[in-house]
């Protein structure tokens, strides 16, 4: 990490690079933005594919819990890592559980694991601001660029890694398990296997991104690049790519914006409002199509 | 290069209720076996008990002649959502390989492909999302993704739904010449003529099973590719 941060403030130096590189921590949070965008990025599609948007959701938002829990356990504020991603895990996999054993209605379903995650994570949060200084969990809540440490990227190059590989290994079982998941079991594609990774990946990706996007709108990143990208792409091939694409140039922008402009927003805010942003251009392009 | 299938006391209940009534059967191999009946007989039930898709009960034997132990599978009308961007080469690839399809795929999976989707008519549609395809089209892609699977049992659940006559013409076409090769097909089918004309047997499901039939008019009118059989597997369906 010191090589890179070394080497960006020589551009800065030289004056290839603006001045707002001269700031070790917003080469950290560029490099962590560089790995966090492709990863949800190459997940979204997926998400997408299988349905699952309001679960990402739903499992950010428990994210809430997770970060008081770790606090109320003796976790540093900022880097409440264990019990986050205990808590995003047992409150995706109960959730998941239950689904298979019952026959209600996902999206209820969901509603209520929503509706309970919050309401516990609000009451806990609301003990622990007592505790700690508000603004550490704002920043864990809604990202933070100042937060970036050496160890968070390299927990992220690992939580990265890790993804990487169960994407590249199992997305056509993953996506032949949502279209026809009948077809799937005939080949042999164990469908609750793929479900439970998908649930581990989801949880990991929450952990990896809570620093520069934050828990919160970690479910939201996951959400609209896949979303923009679908309604433009002609085949999967495109889907992804610009999914990914969207997702990182969200991340990399809503860095360095708000630094650019001196605007007191929290990094995981203007990541999202700059995807909503690709959001909007998406469907701009969408029309623009159907016109021609 | 067939499969039999042995069926022994093969049940099926859900929620308490009774789909299927004990059945005891032997699925000869290398025949064309009609699975036929009224709606709600329960017939896409027994070809899924056969395929491991339902919880019976009872036993179901397959007798497998070498390694190639998988089933091709055509199931009954799949829904694929409008404004998915994921195209119909794009579909038969991921069947084929496991390859992630968002890297370039390697040139014999294109190949194979490609022939698959002329085999099934669908040649110059390679590029039409999923979700575009006509009820007949996706049947065809069913049909496409269960060849390149190259297995010696198929399971087909009402192949000709949505199928115009030139398109009904080519799959029976495609499912005679399997038999042909020696392929053991269960073929879930409505039709009485098209069952008369080329079923090798006929199971009448209705709650269980309500009669069997040998049809030596079909069976005496194909010429087979016979191997003998010398040593065979055997699995049980879970």
């Amino acid at each position: 990490m010191e090589f890179i941060r070394q080497s960006v403030f020589g551009l800065y130096e030289i004056g290839v690079l603006p001045s707002m590189f001269q700031y070790a921590f917003l080469t950290n949070a560029l490099v962590a933005g560089l790995l966090i965008g492709p990863l949800l990025g190459a997940l979204g599609p997926l998400v997408i594919v299988k349905r699952l948007a309001f679960f990402s959701e739903a499992v950010g938002h428990g994210a809430l819990t997770g970060v008081a829990l770790g606090i109320l356990l003796g976790e540093p504020a900022t880097q409440p890592f264990v019990a986050l991603f205990c808590f995003c895990i047992l409150f995706a996999m109960l959730l998941h559980w239950i689904k298979s054993r019952t026959d209600i209605p996902y999206d209820a379903l969901v509603g209520v694991f929503l509706s309970f995650a919050i309401a516990l994570g609000a009451a806990l949060i609301l003990y622990v601001a007592k505790k700690v200084n508000v603004h550490i969990l704002e920043n864990v809540l809604f990202g933070s660029i100042l937060t970036v440490k050496d160890m968070d990227i390299w927990v992220l190059l690992l939580i990265t890694a890790v993804s990487a590989v169960l994407i590249i290994k199992g997305a056509n079982r993953a996506l032949l398990a949502s279209l026809s998941p009948d077809l799937a079991r005939v080949r042999g594609v164990n469908i609750r296997l793929y479900d439970y990774i998908f649930i581990l990946l989801i949880a990991l990706v929450t952990v990896a991104s809570v620093k520069v996007v934050g828990a919160i709108l970690v479910g939201a990143l996951l959400l609209i690049p896949a979303t923009s990208a679908r309604m433009i792409s002609r085949n999967g091939r495109e889907f992804f790519a610009y999914s990914v694409l969207f997702s990182t140039l969200s991340c990399i922008l809503g860095i360095l914006l708000p630094m650019a402009g001196a605007l007191p927003i929290p990094s995981g805010a203007a990541i999202v409002m700059i995807a909503s942003l690709g959001f909007v251009l998406s469907l701009i392009i969408r029309r623009w199509r159907v016109i021609q | 290069m067939s499969v039999t299938l042995q069926l022994k006391e093969m049940s099926l209940s859900l929620n308490d209720v009774e789909i299927l009534q004990p059945i005891s059967a032997t699925l000869q191999a290398g025949r064309l076996h009609a699975i036929t009946g009224p709606n709600g007989a329960g017939k896409s039930s027994f070809l899924k008990c056969l395929l491991g898709l339902m919880p019976h009960k009872g036993q179901i034997k397959r007798h497998w002649p070498d390694k190639n132990k998988g089933v091709a599978y055509v199931p009954q009308q799949l829904a694929f959502e409008p404004s998915l961007p994921i195209t119909i080469d794009e579909y038969l690839a991921t069947t084929l390989t496991s390859r992630a399809l968002f890297f370039k795929r390697a040139s014999n999976i294109r190949a194979q492909v490609e022939g698959l989707l002329e085999r099934v008519g669908l040649e110059g549609k390679k590029h039409l999302r999923l979700g575009q395809l006509s009820g007949g089209e996706r049947q065809r892609l069913m049909f496409a993704q269960a060849l390149g699977q190259k297995r010696h049992l198929w399971c087909v659940d009402e192949p000709m739904t949505g199928l115009d006559v030139t398109a009904q013409a080519l799959i029976t076409q495609e499912l005679l010449a399997l038999r042909t090769e020696g392929v053991t097909l269960l073929v879930v089918h409505h039709d009485p003529d098209w069952v008369s004309d080329y079923a090798d047997e006929v199971w009448s499901i209705n709650g269980g099973l309500a009669g069997h039939q040998v049809n030596l008019h079909a069976m005496s009118t194909v010429r087979r590719k016979t191997s003998k059989v010398m040593r065979c597997d055997q699995e049980e369906v879970a």
